[in-house]
């Protein structure tokens, strides 16, 4: 009985870990505005989790350097599953104006399975706010498997 | 006993949320915000310019071969695209537009393509055998300075030499490479196969000596 209320409401209530791949900061701010009182997606259920241990949803901002590369997968590889993995912007999905850098080994889904974009450079706040909605979807039909 | 931004406290508690309740309430864009991209294939004459200052590679360009002329396919991805709106700037036939949409999640990478094709029609092969007449007394007065230039008919560039000052200004811009310019011979050739009748030429003439 617990477990199924446990589950009910993880499921309203997924938690965010947010992994900076050598993004400009842009995408940064903005997913950090989404989580204060002005946009106010923990009103959601959304929160900001410390550890990817805890988290559901990875949002990924940053072209995805070399350096990086080794830490992002051995953070989502951290995640829990069932997980979700929202890239936002366009650096993650393309490189955006990094592509062909010697130091970019994106774009992410060469690596994992990316189940939501949110494109904009960056992306306004209302913007992430539908995808990490489509992302909330996505995880239910995920955990209904 | 003194409390200190009561009156402040008190009255932020009944006064209205600052939170934009978005997914509740609709949140339209700032104007002039560079969203969603829209693009008019029917205005476009394939002059290649916004691939060109494309800084994200975001643009692709397609031709195929068909019966009826060529079918050019432009592809914007706004997976990749870094909203500059420098193409849309670039484009001198307003081909390229930045909506206030901003709604742009997609769980596929072909969702955030926008594209558009149309059928570009070779005017050049069909009427040659009657224009080539006709066009060379259209160059006749381009020689001659006294006269004024004849616009002509298949709207692409003359010059007038009589303005002209050679300045290669044209050439430089042109997206086609279709002008030559030689300084000291004091010449201004237009290769009619590379035009693409795009205009450029005309807007970034300092003296104004282009005629489309």
């Amino acid at each position: 009985m617990f477990k199924k209320l446990i589950a009910e409401s993880a499921a309203k209530s997924p938690w965010l870990f947010h992994i900076n791949a050598g993004s400009c900061n842009g995408c940064d701010i903005e997913l950090v505005s989404v989580l204060t009182p002005r946009y106010d997606a923990e009103r959601l259920g959304f929160k900001l989790a410390g550890s990817p241990r805890h988290a559901d949803i990875v949002v990924v901002t940053g072209p995805v350097t070399t350096q990086s590369l080794p830490r992002v997968l051995r953070a989502i590889s951290q995640v829990p599953e069932p997980r979700c993995i929202v890239t936002m912007g366009s650096c993650p999905q393309s490189g955006n104006v990094f592509r062909g850098s010697y130091s970019v080994a994106g774009p992410l889904s060469k690596y994992v399975h990316v189940d939501v974009d949110v494109a904009g450079c960056a992306p306004k706040p209302e913007a992430v706010i539908d995808g990490l909605a489509l992302a909330t979807k996505i995880l239910k039909e995920k955990r209904g498997r | 006993m003194d409390f200190p931004f009561i009156k402040e406290a008190i009255s932020q508690l009944f006064s209205k949320s600052s939170c934009a309740m978005y997914p509740a309430a609709e949140s339209p864009a700032a104007p002039n915000y560079r969203g969603r991209i829209v693009y008019h294939p029917d205005r476009c004459i394939a002059c290649g310019m916004c691939e060109r200052v494309c800084s994200g590679n975001a643009i692709t360009r397609r031709v195929e071969k068909t019966d009826e002329g060529d079918k050019i396919t432009l592809t914007f991805n706004l997976g990749s695209c870094t909203f500059c709106a420098t193409c849309a700037d670039f484009c001198s036939r307003n081909a390229i537009e930045f909506t206030g949409d901003y709604h742009m999640v997609a769980t596929k990478e072909e969702d955030l393509l926008v594209s558009g094709s149309f059928i570009k029609k070779p005017p050049a092969k069909k009427p040659a055998p009657a224009a080539k007449p006709q066009a060379a007394p259209a160059e006749a007065p381009k020689e001659t300075p006294a006269c004024a230039v004849v616009p002509r008919e298949d709207g692409k560039p003359v010059s007038d030499p009589s303005k002209c000052v050679y300045c290669t200004l044209c050439a430089k811009k042109c997206p086609a490479g279709a002008i030559e310019v030689d300084r000291a011979a004091k010449t201004w050739a237009l290769d009619e196969e590379k035009c693409v009748a795009c205009g450029t030429c005309a807007e970034v003439c300092p003296k104004k000596c282009i005629i489309m």
